[in-house]
């Protein structure tokens, strides 16, 4: 092994103008663009970062506005359901009152009918009555007992019927 | 016969012009590398080479982050990518073929220069070899990273700097010196050891024939492996001993 002295000094003249060159024209740029590349990723995961944040507030906010929904129907529901029964049962009592009243109604008309007819059937009685005892006793009352005659019977049959 | 480098005489100084080719054709290959791994740049669709530029930016990063703190080790993030990918380079660029020129009658001329010949009447010369099978240049880039080592260190970290080299205790101080010699020593003898063993058990094999085909295709993807492991090795203690001396945590 020998050591070449010229081979020496311009190994070393020539890697460093090799590293020079390199450092100006190669390496600066590409660690530039390196750097460049790490803010990009940065920039990109902070925004990625925040939309996911963003995203799940919105979530949450549909969320509850979900359950806020749900409940509103349920409300609903509820409300319908007391309304509706409560109106059957406003129905059903109409219906019933209506019912009583008509009942009643009838009632009342059959008992006047009955007192009309019942009437019709004593004045029919009392002149049939007067008729036949007309007829019979014709020949042997005047006019004037036998005027007291019907009244007497009258009488009688008034507080009989 | 054996392949000799070959060499000029310029000025009273032996000139190897193989070894400044090589330095030249490895430079160029990096650098060319590294400017179209860059040239349609872009932040989100990088291309293939731009991608494979950044991978190896993230490696020398890490290296960086194991043997020092990369906030402090960041401004030697280019030496290290420089010194990591002229290595690599220039530990493959032996491995494929050879280029060899014979000389016979004790003359050869190249641009109409001489070669120097030693003396002996034919040769060959072996115009293409690793960059880093040379101690010459394996030791200038030790050197190089060394001394840059301790400049920084002087710089940035003088009161430490001066201390160490007499701790635990001023009798230590021989054994300091010592090591602090041997650093680039074995930084770059180690480099040069292993690729210049690759070549020389390359030509080995060569020497076998057909027969050593399978072992060729064997020793050539061992090279492969060793040739990136000693880039990073490099680079790793570049950092290591960079570290040492200016980026030296303040409580141990």
């Amino acid at each position: 092994m020998s050591i070449n002295w010229t081979s020496f000094v311009i190994q070393v003249v020539s890697f460093g103008i090799l590293f020079l060159l390199l450092s100006k024209f190669a390496f600066g740029p590409l660690f530039g663009i390196m750097e460049k590349r790490r803010q990009l990723v940065k920039e990109q995961i902070d925004g990625a970062e925040k939309s996911r944040t963003d995203a799940e507030r919105y979530l949450e906010e549909q969320k509850q506005a979900l359950q806020q929904a749900r409940k509103e129907a349920y409300d609903i529901i509820e409300l319908a359901k007391t309304t509706g029964s409560k109106q059957a049962d406003d129905i059903v009592e109409a219906a019933r009152s209506e019912a009583n009243r008509l009942k009643e109604e009838a009632v009342r008309e059959i008992e006047s009918e009955k007192n009309k007819a019942i009437a019709s059937v004593k004045a029919q009685v009392s002149g049939l009555s007067v008729l036949i005892a007309s007829k019979i006793i014709e020949k042997q009352v005047d006019e004037k007992t036998q005027g007291e005659l019907v009244d007497k019977y009258l009488q009688e049959v008034g507080t009989k019927s | 016969m054996e392949h000799i480098a070959p060499i000029v005489i310029i000025g009273g100084q032996k000139v190897d012009l193989s070894a400044i080719i090589m330095m030249v054709v490895t430079s160029i290959i990096v650098f060319v590398l590294a400017r179209l791994s860059i040239r349609k740049m872009s932040v989100e669709n990088p291309g293939k080479l731009q991608n494979f530029m950044e991978w190896v930016v993230e490696f020398v990063s890490n290296i960086i982050g194991m043997a020092t703190d990369f906030k402090r080790g960041k401004v030697y993030l280019s030496l290290g990518l420089t010194l990591i990918m002229y290595i690599f380079v220039g530990n493959m660029l032996g491995l494929p073929f050879n280029f060899i020129t014979e000389a016979h009658h004790g003359h050869a001329t190249f641009l109409g220069m001489d070669l120097f010949m030693d003396g002996k009447d034919e040769a060959e010369f072996a115009w293409w070899k690793s960059p880093t099978a040379d101690a010459a240049m394996t030791m200038a880039l030790a050197l190089t990273v060394i001394v840059l080592s301790h400049i920084q260190g002087i710089r940035h970290n003088r009161k430490h700097y001066f201390k160490h080299y007499v701790q635990p205790w001023s009798f230590f101080l021989p054994i300091n010196i010592i090591e602090t010699v041997a650093k680039p020593l074995t930084l770059g003898l180690r480099l040069y050891g292993n690729i210049y063993a690759g070549e020389v058990m390359i030509s080995v094999i060569l020497g076998m024939g057909w027969v050593g085909i399978p072992a060729m295709l064997v020793w050539q993807g061992f090279s492969v492996f060793v040739g990136a492991i000693q880039a990073f090795v490099f680079t790793m203690l570049t950092m290591v001993y960079i570290g040492q001396y200016s980026i030296h945590e303040e409580d141990h």
